[in-house]
């Protein structure tokens, strides 16, 4: 193809990248407005962090036990502590669009509705590595186990682990708050979210105990099937969830 | 001018929420340039017909039309609609000038804050911009709603009862910007119970009645009000 060709190509494209990229700049746009929202209000992730940490400290106070011992139930401990915070961050997330009819007028903005829940979905993620990013060390901390030597597994799982709760929470507590039934959020959370905590649970255990062999990796695997599972369901089903 | 040329066009809408019917059959045709009134008791489906006709709500059956597109589509196609609702809509923790820039970014128009700060001296509350929704009246926050549905330059705007809550100052502004407005060729279509308003600015009035669209003259409009009290009396 020659060059002149190459550029008319382009720019014939044009019109369809530009759209592209206004999609993108109004998925940024959403993160924007909601982070900056959160930042101000306050009133999502310090009780999130605040219900962790105390979820934290519970479990590791009742914790008496042989260091062997812990590394086989520190996984499950953390992930449930973070489902279990989590639940209050999914709970609001959608709380603000409620507020004076936002949600309405999000639905009026010229993006898809699967925009809106990755926007939705990107924030929640983040909360949840956030106070991952808390927990983890609080536990290693509290239970005298060595960070240092499984951070890099760990942050692996951590990431791979947000994803699926955050758009089982996304598109739950859309469908909740739609509804008026916020109480139904961990009822259908918990069961949709068991297969993840499962597996991100499993991989940290076999994380602590330095086996990262095949079956860890088929661990990890899953886990990333679950996030791309999740989220492909979320962006297909979200536009049902808003509707009115 | 051709169907595909109507700024809004809705066919046989239809809308059921559980057993109830709250809009039966209604088609609606909006020319650029022209304002329709819409009237009905409370309850009468007022909401939820600009709702459809704004694609917030998805009619049972029916479909709605912008500019020959379907609304339920693409939802690039939004551009063409600017809604004032019941409710404000602006982000209670994002300040004046934030939430009608965000809406100027998300329709994709250039420099959206200068365009924020000229709506907002526009409305009457430059001096306003950096402070929050929850901070100023109603009245000022009726006026900023109606900014954020302009930040666009809509061909066609939807209010749903925009002059509540107003005092006369503002209800004279909203008048002449929707005069204004009609005359630059947007297609409006506005509640409210206020039948001075509606004789003044409005084109064509209808009123919705059991869940159907009458279009109303004034003596129509008698007509129309004693067969609904015959209605009523047989009722009882």
């Amino acid at each position: 193809m020659t060059r002149v060709a190459k550029i008319s190509a382009c720019w014939r494209e044009w019109p369809e990248r530009r759209e592209s990229l206004r999609r993108m700049a109004g998925f940024w746009w959403i993160v924007h407005k909601d982070l900056v929202s959160e930042f101000r209000s306050r009133r999502v992730w310090p009780a999130m962090l605040l219900l962790g940490i105390v979820v934290a400290l519970l479990f590791s106070i009742q914790m008496n036990l042989l260091p062997e011992q812990k590394r086989q139930i520190l996984g499950g401990l953390l992930w449930l502590s973070v489902f279990f915070a989590g639940t209050s961050l999914f709970d609001r997330s959608f709380a603000l669009e409620r507020e004076d009819g936002c949600q309405g007028a999000l639905q009026l903005l010229p993006v898809g509705p699967g925009t809106v829940f990755l926007a939705k979905l990107t924030v929640n993620a983040l909360a949840l590595l956030a106070l991952e990013g808390l927990l983890i060390p609080l536990f290693f901390i509290l239970s005298d186990l060595s960070l240092g030597a499984h951070a890099g597994p760990l942050l692996l799982i951590a990431v791979l682990a947000s994803p699926a709760p955050a758009a089982v929470g996304t598109l739950v507590s859309g469908l909740a708050v739609g509804q008026g039934r916020g109480g139904l959020l961990v009822l259908v959370v918990l069961p949709l979210a068991v297969p993840v905590l499962l597996a991100a649970a499993e991989c940290t255990r076999l994380a602590l105990e330095s086996r990262l062999d095949e079956v860890w990796w088929r661990w990890l695997q899953l886990l990333g099937a679950f996030a791309v599972i999740f989220v492909a369901a979320g962006v297909l089903l979200f536009e049902y969830v808003i509707e009115d | 001018m051709t169907q595909t040329h109507l700024p809004l066009r809705a066919h046989e809408l239809t809308k059921h929420y559980g057993s109830r019917t709250i809009l039966r059959r209604v088609s609606l045709q909006i020319e650029a340039g022209e304002t329709i009134a819409l009237q009905g008791g409370n309850g009468a489906g007022k909401t939820t017909l600009l709702r459809c006709l704004a694609a917030i709500t998805r009619p049972t059956r029916g479909a709605v039309w912008w500019f020959g597109h379907p609304a339920y589509g693409d939802p690039k196609v939004r551009r063409y609609v600017g809604m004032v609702g019941h409710e404000s809509r602006l982000y209670p923790h994002l300040t004046l000038g934030e939430n009608l820039t965000f809406a100027g970014r998300m329709h994709g128009i250039d420099r959206p804050i200068r365009r924020a700060e000229r709506l907002l001296a526009e409305i009457g509350l430059a001096e306003h911009g950096h402070r929050l929704p929850t901070q100023i009246s109603r009245g000022m926050v009726q006026r900023v709603a109606v900014a954020r549905a302009l930040v666009h330059h809509p061909p066609i705007l939807l209010l749903d009862e925009p002059f509540s809550g107003l005092d006369v100052e503002g209800r004279a502004w909203l008048m002449g910007t929707l005069a204004r407005l009609r005359d630059m060729g947007c297609a409006i279509c506005f509640s409210s119970h206020d039948e001075t308003v509606a004789e003044i600015l409005a084109d064509r009035v209808c009123e919705l009645r059991c869940g159907r669209l009458y279009e109303l003259g004034g003596e129509r409009r008698d007509d129309a009000r004693r067969e609904d009290q015959r209605v009523l009396a047989r009722v009882a």
